[in-house]
C-alpha cells in the first residue's frame, strides 16, 4: 500500500527544503580520473565515436566501419527520393499522431480515475501500473496471439455479435499499424499513468474546494481547475510518448516483422532492414539515422517550447 | 489507506481528511469510480489471464476455436515443463540473467563513481562534462545503433556477454540519481572522515556510499528492469541463438517446429514474472526511480 505514498515523493522533496548542498572539494590531480574515468572510456568508444561515425559514413557510401568512399549528399538524396522511405516516415508520423493522443487522454483519464481515497483504489492502482515493468518484446508476443484470428479480441468481438468473421488485426495491410499502436497505448499507460498521478497528488485541494462551494460540478472542477495544474506533466508525457513513438520497432517487430509487405514498417524497422543484416548499407543506414535524429531533436524542440509556454 | 493521507504535506492532509472522509464519497462517485476501475482492470488483467488460460490447457483441449473458454476443463502444468524441455527456456532464462547481473553491476558501480564525481569533487570541465551528460540523454540509441554494431564487432565482441552489456553499460538517468543523493548528504560526515586522515577513495567506500544505500538500490531495481527489457540490441549483437537471453529467444518460438500457442504462452509467462515480482516487492524504489528519470527526461 505504499503506492500513493511513493508516486509523490518527487514533488514533496521539491516542497521540503532542501539542506544546503554540500561543496565539491578540491583533491589530488588523480582523483577524479579514477571517478569519471571508466565512464569515459566507455562513452568515448559506444557513444561518442559511433555518433561521430554516424556522421562520417552518412555522407559514404561504406559498408563496414572505416570504409567506402566520400559520396556527398548522396545518401539523402536516395533517402528522400525512395518510395520505401517516405512509407516507413508516413507510418511514424501515423504512429504519433494515434499513439500519442491515445496514451495522454487515456493515462489522464486513468490517473483521475484512482486518484481517490477510496478503499480499494490502493490495490488497483499497483495493477493498473504494472504493463509498466513488463518487457516490451514480451507484451508483444502475448497480443501477437490475443489479436490472432483465433485470439482474444476476435473471441471478444464475435461472443459480442460485433463482427461475425475473426478480424484480419495482424493480416490485414490496414489494421496491422493500428495493432501495434495499440500495444504501445496497452503498455505506454501503465507508466505514464503513474507519472500523471504523481502530479495530480501534488495538486491543491483548496482552489477545489473553493470551486466546490461555488457550486462548480466535479466534470467542470476536473476539466478547469485541476487539469490546468497539471498541465506541465501533460506536455511532459506527450513529449515523452511522441519521442517513443519515433523510435518504435519492437512492436511491430513482434507483430508483424513490418508486414504485410511493408504496411507497419516504421523508421526504426526501415533502419534495422536497411543497415543491420551483413552485406548491407552502413552508409546509407546512417543516414537514415541522421534523418531519425533530426525527427527527434525537432519533436523535442517543438515539445519544449509548449511546455514552456504552458508552465508561464 | 493511511498511506495516502500521510504521504501529504501537513495543511492539505487536514483539507484531505475533511473533504474525502471515506463516508463522504458518494454512493453515485463509488459506483462509477468502481465500474470504471473494474473495466480498466479487466483491460489490463485480461492479455494476461488468457496467456495463463491458454497455458494450463492440456493438449487435448483446443486453444482455437470459437467460443473459446477461459477456464481450462483439464488443468495442467505440462506446457510449463514443454517450455524448459522441448525449447531451451532454461538457456535463455540464464542467458537473460548474466546480462542483467552484469548489467546492474555496470550500470551501479558507473554510476555512482560518476554521480559521485559530479557532486562531490571539483576538477576542471565539470560544468562541461555536465552539459554533455544531460545532452547524451537526449540521443536515442536508435541513432547511433548502426555504428555501435560496427565498433563492436571491431572489437571482436559479437556475440559475447561484454558485447551485449557494455554499449549500455550505464544509464545517464542513473548517474543523476546518484550524483543527487550524493548532493544531499551532510558535508560534515565527508569533513569528520577527512580529518581523521581518511584518503579519498576511502571516504567514498566507507562514509559516502553507506550514506546513499537507498538510492543505490533504486539504481540497481532500474538497471534490473532495463537490461531486462533488452530486445532491438542484443538481437542485433547476437547471432548465436545459444546466446539469446529470453526476450529475443521466445520471439523465435512461434516459427520453430513446436508451434504450440501453450508452450509460447507458457513461456511468455515465466518472462514476466520476475520483473513482476521486482516491481510488487520494490514498489518504492521503482516508483522513486522513474520519478527522477521522468523529471530527468
Amino acid at each position: 500500500m505504499t503506492t500513493a505514498t511513493v508516486a509523490t515523493t518527487a514533488g514533496r522533496r521539491a516542497s521540503v527544503r532542501r539542506p544546503a548542498v554540500a561543496p565539491a572539494r578540491r583533491h589530488r590531480w588523480w582523483v577524479p580520473l579514477v571517478f569519471i574515468g571508466p565512464v569515459l572510456v566507455i562513452q568515448v568508444t559506444f557513444l561518442f565515436l559511433p555518433l561521430g561515425n554516424t556522421f562520417v559514413l552518412a555522407f559514404t557510401d561504406a559498408s563496414t566501419i572505416g570504409g567506402g568512399t566520400f559520396t556527398g549528399w548522396e545518401n539523402f538524396a536516395t533517402i528522400f527520393t525512395s518510395p520505401v522511405f517516405w512509407e516507413a516516415a508516413g507510418h511514424t508520423g501515423l504512429y504519433l499522431v494515434l499513439a500519442v493522443p491515445a496514451i495522454v487522454c487515456l493515462s489522464l483519464f486513468l490517473a483521475i480515475l484512482v486518484n481517490t481515497s477510496m478503499r480499494g483504489a490502493g490495490i488497483v492502482r499497483p495493477i493498473l501500473f504494472s504493463p509498466l515493468v513488463m518487457p516490451m518484446a514480451v507484451v508483444a508476443l502475448m497480443f501477437q496471439y490475443v489479436l490472432s484470428s483465433d485470439g482474444l479480441l476476435n473471441q471478444v468481438l464475435r461472443g459480442l455479435s460485433i463482427v461475425t468473421e475473426p478480424v484480419g488485426f495482424l493480416t490485414s495491410s490496414r489494421l496491422a499499424l493500428l495493432s501495434a499502436v495499440l500495444v504501445t497505448v496497452w503498455k505506454g499507460c501503465g507508466l505514464y499513468t503513474l507519472i500523471l498521478l504523481a502530479a495530480l497528488q501534488n495538486v491543491s485541494r483548496e482552489l477545489d474546494q473553493a470551486a466546490e462551494l461555488d457550486g462548480a460540478s466535479w466534470l467542470r472542477r476536473t476539466w478547469s481547475v485541476t487539469i490546468p495544474q497539471i498541465r506541465g506533466t501533460v506536455v511532459l508525457v506527450a513529449i515523452l510518448s511522441a519521442i517513443a513513438a519515433l523510435r518504435v520497432f519492437t512492436e511491430p517487430f513482434v507483430l508483424t516483422g513490418g508486414g504485410p509487405g511493408t504496411s507497419s514498417t516504421t523508421m526504426v524497422l526501415y533502419l534495422f532492414t536497411q543497415g543491420i543484416s551483413p552485406g548491407t548499407q552502413a552508409g546509407f543506414a546512417s543516414a537514415v539515422s541522421l534523418v531519425l535524429f533530426v525527427a527527434v531533436l525537432l519533436v523535442s524542440a517543438v515539445g519544449w517550447s509548449v511546455s514552456r509556454r504552458s508552465n508561464r | 489507506m493511511s498511506t495516502l493521507t500521510a504521504s501529504r504535506t501537513a495543511p492539505s492532509r487536514a483539507a484531505l481528511a475533511r473533504t474525502h472522509r471515506r463516508g463522504s464519497v458518494s454512493t453515485v462517485e463509488r459506483v462509477v469510480r468502481w465500474s470504471l476501475m473494474v473495466v480498466a482492470m479487466v483491460l489490463v488483467l485480461g492479455p494476461l489471464a488468457w496467456q495463463l488460460s491458454t497455458a494450463l490447457k492440456g493438449a487435448g483441449e483446443s486453444t482455437a476455436g470459437f467460443p473459446g473458454s477461459l477456464v481450462p476443463t483439464d488443468p495442467t502444468l505440462d506446457n510449463f515443463v514443454t517450455a524448459f524441455t522441448a525449447i531451451p527456456l532454461g538457456r535463455y532464462l540464464l542467458n537473460s540473467a548474466a546480462i542483467s547481473a552484469l548489467g546492474v553491476t555496470t550500470n551501479l558501480v558507473l554510476a555512482t563513481l560518476t554521480g559521485y564525481a559530479l557532486a562531490r569533487i571539483a576538477f576542471r570541465g565539470r560544468a562541461l562534462y555536465m552539459a554533455v551528460l544531460l545532452a547524451t540523454a537526449a540521443l536515442p540509441f536508435e541513432v547511433i545503433l548502426v555504428s555501435t554494431l560496427l565498433v563492436t564487432r571491431g572489437l571482436g565482441l559479437q556475440d559475447t556477454l561484454l558485447g551485449v552489456v557494455l554499449p549500455q553499460a550505464v544509464s545517464i538517468v542513473s548517474i543523476f540519481v546518484m550524483r543527487q543523493a550524493f548532493r544531499n548528504v551532510p558535508d560534515e560526515i565527508e569533513e569528520a572522515a577527512l580529518m581523521d586522515g581518511a584518503g579519498a577513495l576511502r571516504v567514498f567506500w566507507s562514509v559516502m556510499l553507506p550514506s546513499v544505500r537507498g538510492s543505490v538500490a533504486v539504481v540497481a531495481v532500474l538497471g534490473f528492469l532495463d537490461t531486462w527489457d533488452q530486445f532491438l540490441w542484443p538481437l542485433v549483437i547476437l547471432s548465436d541463438p545459444a546466446k539469446y537471453p529470453v526476450n529475443v529467444g521466445v520471439q523465435f518460438l512461434s516459427g520453430a517446429f513446436s508451434a504450440d500457442q501453450r508452450v509460447i504462452s507458457a513461456a511468455a509467462l515465466i518472462v514476466v514474472v520476475p520483473p513482476l515480482l521486482v516491481y510488487f516487492f520494490m514498489q518504492k524504489q521503482v516508483f522513486t526511480g522513474l520519478a527522477e528519470g521522468a523529471l530527468k527526461g
